[in-house]
């Protein structure tokens, strides 16, 4: 192995340094220019000023947003939990014909690009109007993305626990029902934390399917935060979205905290 | 020992569709009593424990516990404490909730609870880890903790499965005869499944060979051993020379003085010298490997009609003979035992 004090180590070093940059430089450039204390978007930050936070905490149509999105993403990350979880444990527990076939197909929404998801929702519910515009199609179009999610998490996880653990409870004396809840429920409690996490954010911070599928009344915060940005583009959207990466980081955080622990 | 029948196997058998996993199995384990089910994988050993945990249902015959048929009882009804080769320690819980786990099933109250855990730890040397979770453990440690698990709840019989395939050799040995102490002194009446025949000739009082599903030898380790009932019996359990004896000659013309049919001969009873053969039971070859072994060497010797005697004898044969060197091999005609005539 490459000793970290060797050359080779400090290339390496910098290279992973270089990386980080890279991913949370955009992030860094969005929170510093939500203080500036400038009525324009900008960078380096002039002054220090907290009032594009007071202003966006202050906007009607962020937070009747923030509620919108965070309705939905609860919505989402509950249902994808649900369906994804029973999926997972039909596809590990059981084999059935054509069972790995299935998977790939249960997988294949996660490479899909996410506008043209969205824009075959938009012709398929114009020819079909199953459901009303707004939060129900919303909350089914994101589960086609929430699901796979939750099933690329559980599947591994599900693997991983020993299925002789069911039945060590069942020969000690608890009856299927509780076995699940007293044994294989626990096990599986932080993978499922950790796919609900996942789906919600995604949830949370999804723009296309949204702008496209969304109703204008009732439109999440990354919908009035792209029309925001179109308009007038002033520090209140970074100072909103610095929030939201705030969230989305206590929520991992928390997540990664609890599977620790 | 009483010698009850604490458990009875009446013809139980299990198919997978035209496939027999388990053929009319009879078999009947008295209490205080460990029986092994010996036999290579697919043998049906697994799926016969089983469906005495009540995992498996059996396609037929009756299961009998302490006198009550239990056949059709779901699993968590059922007296067995069973050890799972993974062990299957609930990853979530502590040692000792992993142990108090089946006492709080029975509604056993809180201070006879944590008595009985805390004896059960104590017998298993698992003092300081009762807080520990499983992959905390050292594999030894969580074997320990799977059988404390099992036998705190004091089950009418135990049933093992392959509880030492996940240990190293070394700690294999100790922990078997460990289990083997516990389980005379507690007076456990034990199901026993595992594919190393040394290991069920080290601790059962009796061992039921398996082999395609049915059941091929029951008796004590000297029995199957000394007097195999089938052949399979005596190639699985110890190495075996078999001859098809026929007027005083194996098939392959060595002169045997012993009584017709397919004789055994086991390789430590044969003896190996330098003189030339005369008269049965005695046939020279040339050494073709020796394998010293510290207690012993085993020897393969390429006879002169081309079959590969088995020869195991004292350290010393290592010095008396080379790979090439000439030998003849003797034994007695005690030393060659029939098998039943086979159907």
């Amino acid at each position: 192995m490459t000793s970290l004090r060797s050359p080779l180590g400090w290339v390496l070093r910098a290279l992973a340094l270089l990386g980080f940059i890279y991913l949370l430089g955009p992030l860094l450039v969005i929170v510093a220019a939500s203080f500036s204390d400038t009525g324009y978007l900008a960078f380096p930050p002039q002054g220090f000023s907290l009032r594009w936070y007071q202003a966006a905490l202050a906007d009607a149509r962020y937070l009747n947003g923030f509620f919108v999105s965070l309705r939905l993403a609860a919505m989402v990350a509950a249902l994808s939990l649900l369906v994804g979880t029973a999926a997972a444990v039909a596809l590990t527990r059981f084999a059935f014909p054509g069972s790995v076939l299935l998977e790939a197909l249960f997988l294949s929404p996660l490479v899909l690009p996410a506008l043209v998801l969205a824009v075959a929702l938009t012709l398929f519910f114009a020819a079909n109007p199953i459901a009303p515009p707004g939060m129900t199609r919303l909350v089914v179009s994101h589960l086609l993305v929430g699901v796979p999610m939750v099933l690329r998490v559980m599947l591994p996880v599900l693997r991983r626990v020993d299925p002789a653990i069911e039945e060590a409870a069942r020969n000690l004396g608890a009856s299927p029902v509780k076995a699940f809840l007293l044994v294989t429920l626990p096990a599986l409690r932080p993978g499922l934390v950790a796919a609900a996490a996942l789906a919600f954010i995604f949830s949370f911070d999804e723009v296309e399917m949204a702008l496209f599928l969304g109703s204008v009344r009732d439109a999440p915060l990354t919908v009035v935060l792209y029309g925001a940005a179109q308009m007038q583009m002033d520090p209140t959207v970074a100072a909103v979205s610095s929030l939201l990466i705030l969230l989305a980081l206590l929520l991992m955080v928390a997540q990664q905290v609890y599977a620790n622990r | 020992m009483t010698s009850s029948a604490e458990l009875v196997l009446d013809g139980l058998a299990r198919r997978y569709g035209s496939t027999t996993a388990v053929a009319r199995m009879d078999l009947t384990v008295a209490a205080g009593e460990l029986v092994a089910l010996l036999g290579p994988s697919g043998c049906g050993k697994t799926t016969t424990l089983r469906m005495v945990a009540g995992f498996i249902e059996p396609s037929a015959g009756r299961i009998l516990l302490r006198g009550q048929d239990i056949t059709t009882m779901p699993a968590h009804r059922r007296d067995t404490g069973m050890v799972f080769q993974s062990y299957a320690l609930f990853p979530h819980l502590s040692v000792a909730e992993n142990i108090a786990f089946g006492l709080k099933r029975r509604g056993v109250p809180k201070p006879d609870l944590a008595v009985r855990v805390a004896r059960m730890v104590a017998l298993l040397k698992l003092q300081g880890l009762e807080a520990r979770l499983p992959r905390q453990l050292s594999g030894g440690q969580q074997q320990r903790v799977a059988v404390g698990r099992a036998l705190v709840i004091n089950p009418a019989v135990v049933l093992l499965d392959e509880p030492f395939s996940n240990l190293d050799a070394l700690l294999r040995e100790g922990t078997r005869i460990e289990l083997r102490r516990l389980q005379t002194e507690l007076g456990l009446t034990t199901l026993f499944v595992t594919h190393d025949q040394a290991e069920a000739m080290a601790i059962s009082d009796r061992i039921a060979v398996m082999n395609q599903g049915r059941l091929e030898q029951l008796g004590t380790p000297r029995e199957v051993y000394e007097r195999p009932a089938t052949r399979f019996v005596a190639t699985f359990i110890g190495r075996a020379n078999l001859f098809a004896s026929r007027d005083g000659r194996s098939e392959d013309g060595i002169p045997l003085d012993g009584p017709d049919g397919t004789l055994v001969l086991r390789p430590e009873r044969v003896v190996l010298d330098d003189a030339p053969a005369a008269g049965p039971n005695a046939v020279s070859g040339t050494v073709e490997v020796l394998s010293f072994l510290g207690t012993g060497t085993q020897a393969v010797l390429r006879l002169d009609g081309g079959r590969a005697l088995l020869v195991e004898g004292p350290a010393a044969l290592a010095d008396h003979f080379r790979p090439g060197s000439r030998a003849t091999a003797r034994w007695m005609r005690a030393d060659l035992v029939a098998l039943p005539a086979e159907g």
